[in-house]
């Protein structure tokens, strides 16, 4: 059991930076989320902690022990790949095995272990299968259980469930939390899935072209997201820019949003109310309404103002009357904290 | 900082020198001979005796000896006798095999093995008696009919290869503009094809023009093809001669190789 | 996308099919399958049924080719030498392979790749005929060779069973490389980092994965070396002189010198039973080496 810190860590291929400067720190025990678009440096990262590259700077940390020098082989880890990666010419019990072996595990031993992660896993009866033979999830299963077996220091996930069709990633979403949690290993995953990062993590760390963007526990990410990528990459984000004056944020029609002291809020689709009368609090402004999507319980709103096109969600009852398309213009309001102060607005 | 980095570098550095090592003696094992026989083409000396002098003089001889030219022609002009029959023959085959799914075609692709796999000296004897039972016993004829089955499976596996690559949609959209199935196969399905067809062709050419066992069976005593001369040759006691004309011999056939893999690969990556 | 029709076919369609695969089939039937064939019947016969000689049916080929115990041992001959061939171009080959396959990367690999499989694709006659230029007494490797070393050593290699092999590998060495050389590029990356992740060291990687996936590869190799050598007659006599005796050359000779067809045919069909039955107890691993 042990956490996982880097420090500096910089790894350039050629004239690209994959990773610039990225310093860390992954809890013992915890489910460290690393998220962030294609090319963010998230699965260099990763691939940097177990040892498949060799960064150009930085020191990496598992446990206490610096093994920026060790190779992957003695690093004492367990990872699991995006397409599984499991032994074709093994059985389910072989591929389990694998690691045992290597560590020279004597084979009752070997066998009872690899029993007892088969029955963690929910896979009991299937020992003696070929991985040809599986379905996704049950193959995403097994190479947990490979991975785990062997108690190693750090457990790295690289885009675990993102082969598997919606309805299945969702339950194995649930099954991955609940073996991390009986296990207790420290682990780390990479995921472009913002909901699934949210769900499955206990601290997550955003990165953007090879830089830590931001990080911390989701929902302080999400409530504070402090940086228009942050708050448009972790959930929905409108961003309302404006000139700061003493009084708070002048927006571009005019309207004065008191308080503020950030040249840019964001607020979440979900926090705003619609209607067609004027609010009292001077949090509001006028759009028009240009489209209505029913979705069933949910309702979209899109909305024109100022050049910039707005979106809002509700209950599908709270949108009332509002005509699907062509509509008038409204007022949108918010409770006054729901305005994230942004740092560098877009 | 930087010492411990390159630790787990240095086995993986090491074990790569030693690959390009050993990869270097095989190619060395590969080509050494050949390289011998071509320098020795082109020594003065009869009798492989050294010291090396540099003499062009088998190779003038060559052109004068009306033997192996005679061979030699015969070889070239059977060659592309057969690889313009293998090509037209196996092209057909394998538009249908790719096309369409039937019962037996698994049996058919497996015919395809026993010309590559039932060794030579099996299929030559074999051709050889029943040639003479249908009364066409030795000659031009018979080796150009044994070498077209001997290449047809060369052919077919290699425009099998190339059609893989096509795209279907291609076909069912100029169907549905209206082309019919001979226009669409000329104009659409023909040209994707065509770089597989080409390295066929080559590949054709290559199998009969080094073919040995099964000319040395089939053909005329008076009028053998090349390599059969060659081996008679060999047998009596070589002339230098033949060392420069089997010089000439694979630096064709090496040339003709790297045409065919230009067109078999980049045909099919493109 | 393969281009493949599936259910039924209209008419037209079939015939169509019929008419392209017709005359390439048409044409290995009458060159390949009735020849083999008839060569089953001419073992039957005792003479040649041509012209106005006397001919009927009688086993008598194969008791005697069956009994004589020269046919025996140099088909057992024939074997041995099929064997250490093969078995030289699997140790060989295989590392080659892997080198070609897993650790050399970018356009440098296609280039090797197609430098290896090179001289495979020259004439045959000719690769053999410069190895008894290199081997012969006197010949560039026994210069070679004393040149390095300070006492004098006649190696004299030619008409030998060592030449016949060394010849005999050298021809088929890169169908070996080719084949292992599919099958592990085939295997998937990632599945080597995931043994390395769980701590495994090269020994281990290549003994519990890349071998046993390398497998088909290596045995479609083998047998394609194993079956032409156990035929091969031209090889035996360049290389080996008096020593180059083999079951091949018996059948060579039985048509070319002493003209007892029905005998070589007879001979014939004994090495085409025995290849019959190396390929049937390949073909699995055959057909999984085959993408």
């Amino acid at each position: 059991m042990s956490g996982v810190r880097v420090e500096g860590l910089s790894k350039s291929y050629g004239p690209t930076k994959a990773l610039e400067d990225v310093t860390l720190t992954f809890p013992d025990g915890g489910f460290f989320g690393l998220l962030g678009p294609s090319g963010s440096g998230k699965t260099t990262l990763l691939r940097a902690i177990a040892g498949f590259v060799q960064p150009d700077r930085g020191r990496i940390f598992i446990g206490d022990q610096p093994v920026e020098g060790t190779a992957v082989e003695d690093r004492n880890i367990g990872m699991v790949f995006q397409s599984y990666a499991l032994f074709p010419n093994m059985t389910v019990a072989e591929n389990i095995a694998f690691g045992l072996e290597v560590r020279r595990i004597p084979p009752a031993d070997r066998a009872r272990r690899v029993a007892e992660v088969l029955e963690l896993v929910q896979l009991g009866p299937l020992g003696n299968r070929k991985p040809s033979e599986l379905s996704g999830g049950q193959r995403q299963r097994v190479a947990m259980a490979r991975a785990i077996v062997t108690r190693p220091k750090v457990l790295l996930l690289d885009e675990p469930l993102s082969a598997l069709d919606r309805a299945l990633r969702v339950e194995m979403q649930i099954e991955l939390k609940r073996i991390q949690r009986e296990v207790g290993i420290t682990t780390i995953f990479v995921t472009h899935d913002q909901e699934e990062a949210l769900t499955l993590s206990d601290q997550i760390g955003i990165l953007k072209d090879g830089r830590l963007v931001r990080h911390g526990p989701p929902r302080a990410v999400y409530d504070d997201p402090q940086d228009a990528f942050t708050a448009r990459f972790l959930g929905e984000a409108n961003i309302l820019t404006g000139m700061v004056e003493a009084a708070g944020l002048r927006l571009a029609d005019g309207t004065l949003l008191p308080g503020i002291t950030s040249a840019g809020v964001a607020l979440r689709p979900e926090a705003i109310t619609v209607s067609l009368d004027e609010p009292a609090s001077p949090h509001r402004i006028l759009a028009h309404l240009r489209q209505r999507i029913f979705s069933g319980a949910m309702g979209t709103c899109i909305l024109d103002w100022q050049g910039q096109t707005l979106k809002l969600t509700a209950p599908d009852r709270a949108l009332g009357d509002l005509p699907e398309s062509g509509g008038p213009m409204v007022w949108l309001s918010w409770a006054a904290g729901a305005a994230l102060p942004l740092r560098d607005p877009p | 900082m930087i010492r411990p980095m390159i630790r787990p570098m240095i086995r993986p550095m090491i074990r790569q020198s030693f690959a390009r090592a050993y990869l270097g003696l095989i190619l060395i094992f590969l080509y050494a001979p050949i390289a011998v026989m071509a320098v020795m083409s082109l020594n003065a000396s009869e009798f492989y005796a050294l010291p090396f002098r540099f003499s062009t003089e088998w190779y003038e001889r060559l052109f004068t000896n009306d033997e192996i030219l005679a061979a030699a022609w015969r070889s070239v002009w059977i060659a592309l006798v057969v690889a313009v029959i293998a090509t037209g023959l196996g092209t057909m085959a394998t538009l249908a095999l790719w096309r369409h799914d039937f019962p037996g075609k698994r049996i058919l692709q497996a015919l395809l093995f026993p010309p590559i796999a039932v060794p030579w000296l099996i299929t030559g004897t074999a051709m050889l008696i029943f040639f003479f039972g249908l009364g066409i016993g030795r000659g031009t004829p018979a080796v150009i009919i044994g070498h077209v089955a001997l290449a047809l499976p060369y052919v077919i596996v290699t425009v099998f290869a190339r059609m893989q690559s096509f795209d279907r949609t291609l076909e069912e959209a100029a169907r549905s503009l209206g082309a019919r199935p001979m226009t669409v196969a000329r104009r659409v399905i023909l040209p994707h094809a065509a770089p597989g067809i080409i390295a066929g062709g080559l590949f054709a050419f290559a199998v009969s023009f080094d073919q040995f066992v099964v000319s040395y069976f089939l053909a005329e005593p008076g009028d053998s093809t090349l390599p059969v001369l060659i081996y008679s040759a060999i047998r009596k006691g070589f002339t230098p001669e033949i060392n420069a004309v089997s010089t000439l011999i694979i630096l064709l056939s090496m040339a003709i190789m790297i045409l065919a893999a230009r067109y078999a690969r980049f045909g099919g990556t493109r | 996308m393969t281009g493949r029709v599936a259910g039924g076919a209209t008419g037209s369609e079939r015939l169509r099919t019929l008419a392209l695969l017709a005359p390439a089939y048409l044409w290995l039937t009458l060159a390949v399958f009735l020849p083999l064939s008839a060569m089953a019947f001419f073992s039957l016969l005792t003479d040649v049924p041509f012209g106005d000689r006397e001919w009927a049916f009688t086993l008598e080929n194969y008791t005697q080719a069956l009994s004589n115990p020269t046919y025996a041992i140099l088909l057992w001959k024939s074997l041995k030498l099929a064997f250490w061939v093969t078995v030289w171009c699997v140790i060989l080959g295989f590392p080659c392979a892997y080198i070609l396959a897993r650790m050399i990367k970018g356009r440098s690999r296609e280039a090797l790749f197609l430098l290896v499989i090179l001289p495979f694709w020259s004439n045959a006659l000719v690769r053999i005929f410069s190895w008894a230029i290199v081997l012969r007494g006197n010949g560039v490797l026994d210069r070679a060779v004393n040149a390095v070393l300070p006492w004098e050593v006649k190696l004299n290699l030619m008409f030998s069973e060592t030449a016949m092999v060394i010849g005999l590998v050298h021809s088929y060495l890169p169908y070996v490389i080719l084949t292992t050389y599919l099958s592990l590029q085939a295997i998937d990356d990632t599945v080597i980092e995931a043994a390395r992740s769980l701590g495994a060291r090269f020994p281990r990687i290549l003994w519990r994965l890349i071998l046993p996936l390398a497998m088909p590869g290596l045995i479609a190799g083998a047998v394609l070396v194993f079956v032409p050598v156990v035929g091969s007659f031209m090889e035996p006599r360049l290389l080996g002189g008096r020593v180059g005796t083999t079951y091949g050359t018996l059948i060579e000779d039985q048509f070319v010198a002493v003209f007892n067809w029905p005998l070589g045919a007879a001979l014939s069909f004994i090495l085409l039973a025995v290849v019959l039955v190396i390929l049937a107890a390949a073909s699995p691993a055959l057909r999984k080496a085959a993408p």
